[in-house]
């Protein structure tokens, strides 16, 4: 039997703190993006390299990141490279474990998308005497991020989810530590996880229709 | 019609013969009595070299079902969960090290007190912190949702300087310490000598005590169910007066026995 009064009033007058929270957790979601996106296309150009060791270094990122838990990459780059001397803050660790989350799974979609793209557009450009950095700069890559534009914005829904893991590391201001500190004050758990489901669901939602609104206006044919 | 409202009646009746049985008739008639034990809190709550549980908290909750006459269930609870669950029912009764401040009392209901906690600071060696005054400007940290980290959070923000983090479980707090990710600590201070004797932790030394007010912890159990309250307000009692309180204390933690009243007033 689920045996609990909920007193909203107490918990909706901390909105105005979970709110800044939840801008703080927006801030590390875009932010983890860009350096993601950053990180990925360097680890496609290193996989499409003949270098052994930057393929290798590459194949090492996107394996990592993708099967290991978000929860233990973000532990890691706290606790982990803490045992080594090197401390970032609460928020640095945050940031660095999403951004490689992020890097390996972006990595994973433009080299998916880099195959959706057919041989005789690098083969066009190159006819047309560009040298082939440049068919590629020019011609390949704006339309690999075409392709993997909606694939990437999953990606960046699951970075503002993924911030909610912070709290491991010491994590205080974004929205799910606030949303932890107010419970912990008051005990009104289930209040203030429900609202703070609410924030969530409002800002990935709100991602991502601004990115289908962005999709639509940008690669029409 | 009349019949049916009968019927009715009859078989609402029929369908709930829990419905006056309150909390305390429930463990009872199961057999079993479900305890929150935070259990990276030693000595409060730990697990041996078997993985079994064992603590202060824990003995104080086989105390409890051998005295109802039923089998006791350690429910492991980090400190952000105790009150999740008891609400959602997986437990009956927190045996938790949980401070019965009055916010928290207006959502669940909190015995007298089963314990007393006096508060130490414990720091990075190296880090220049030799008491509580010292921290002022560091990072410092706690266990969040704690007594002592609300307590250390106010007083981080009184100084104007340094900086506050929580951590979810003590474990952490003393891993980052041992680090060197914060420079000190404010816990209770009968875990912070038992963190540092472990030797899990190098590097970190118990420094002296902060100014905090004794953190009294309570039992606590659903905020209505006054016959399990009582029950367990008078086993605390209990305990004390049959001198087991200070028996379970010479085992787990050893020293002063700590007073569980408070001179001058009731309760």
């Amino acid at each position: 039997m689920f045996n609990y009064t909920f007193r909203w009033n107490q918990a909706l007058n901390a909105l105005p703190q979970m709110l800044d929270g939840a801008l703080v957790t927006l801030q590390i979601a875009l932010l983890s993006m860009v350096i993601g996106v950053a990180v990925a296309v360097a680890l496609t150009l290193f996989r499409l390299s003949g270098n052994r060791v930057l393929r290798a270094i590459a194949a090492t990122w996107v394996e990592l990141a993708r099967n290991t838990p978000a929860l233990f990459q973000i532990y890691m780059a706290h606790f982990g490279l803490g045992a080594f001397g090197i401390h970032l803050s609460p928020y640095a660790s945050l940031l660095a474990g999403i951004a490689f989350n992020n890097a390996g799974y972006l990595a994973e979609n433009f080299r998916g998308a880099l195959k959706a793209i057919p041989d005789t557009q690098t083969r066009a450009a190159r006819s047309l005497g560009m040298p082939a950095g440049q068919a590629f700069r020019l011609i390949v890559m704006p339309q690999m991020f075409r392709v993997a534009f909606l694939p990437a914005t999953n990606q960046m829904v699951w970075a503002i989810l993924m911030t909610s893991l912070g709290v491991t590391v010491g994590m205080n201001t974004d929205l799910a530590g606030i949303t932890q500190e107010l419970n912990a004050r008051s005990f009104r758990t289930f209040e203030f996880f429900a609202i703070a489901a609410v924030i969530y669901y409002v800002i990935a939602k709100a991602v991502t229709l601004a990115a289908q609104a962005f999709a639509w206006r940008m690669f029409r044919y | 019609m009349k019949t049916a409202v009968v019927a009715g009646l009859l078989a609402a009746t029929c369908l709930s013969p829990a419905a006056h049985a309150d909390a305390l008739d429930d463990i009872i008639s199961s057999g079993t009595l479900r305890c929150a034990v935070v259990l990276d809190f030693p000595p409060m709550g730990s697990r041996d070299a078997d993985n079994n549980p064992i603590g202060f908290d824990v003995d104080y909750c086989n105390d409890l079902a051998a005295a109802l006459g039923v089998e006791a269930e350690i429910v492991e609870t980090p400190f952000p969960e105790r009150i999740p669950a008891l609400m959602s029912g997986r437990v009956d009764v927190g045996v938790a090290s949980t401070s019965d401040t009055l916010e928290r009392a207006k959502t669940v209901g909190m015995t007298i007190p089963y314990f007393a906690f006096q508060m130490a600071v414990t720091a990075k060696d190296g880090a220049g912190v030799a008491s509580f005054e010292d921290m002022k400007g560091k990072t410092v940290g706690a266990t969040a949702g704690t007594y002592e980290a609300i307590a250390l959070e106010e007083q981080v923000k009184e100084w104007g300087e340094g900086t506050f983090r929580p951590y979810q479980t003590q474990a952490d707090v003393f891993l980052a310490l041992s680090q060197g990710q914060i420079d000190a600590t404010v816990s209770t201070s009968t875990v912070a000598q038992a963190n540092v004797k472990t030797g899990n932790f190098p590097g970190i030394s118990v420094v002296g005590s902060a100014p905090f007010d004794t953190d009294y912890v309570a039992l606590f159990a659903m905020r209505e169910e006054y016959g399990l309250l009582n029950y367990l307000n008078l086993f605390i009692n209990q305990q004390v007066r049959t001198g087991r309180y200070a028996e379970l204390y010479e085992k787990w933690v050893g020293g002063d026995l700590p007073d569980l009243t408070v001179p001058g007033t009731y309760r």
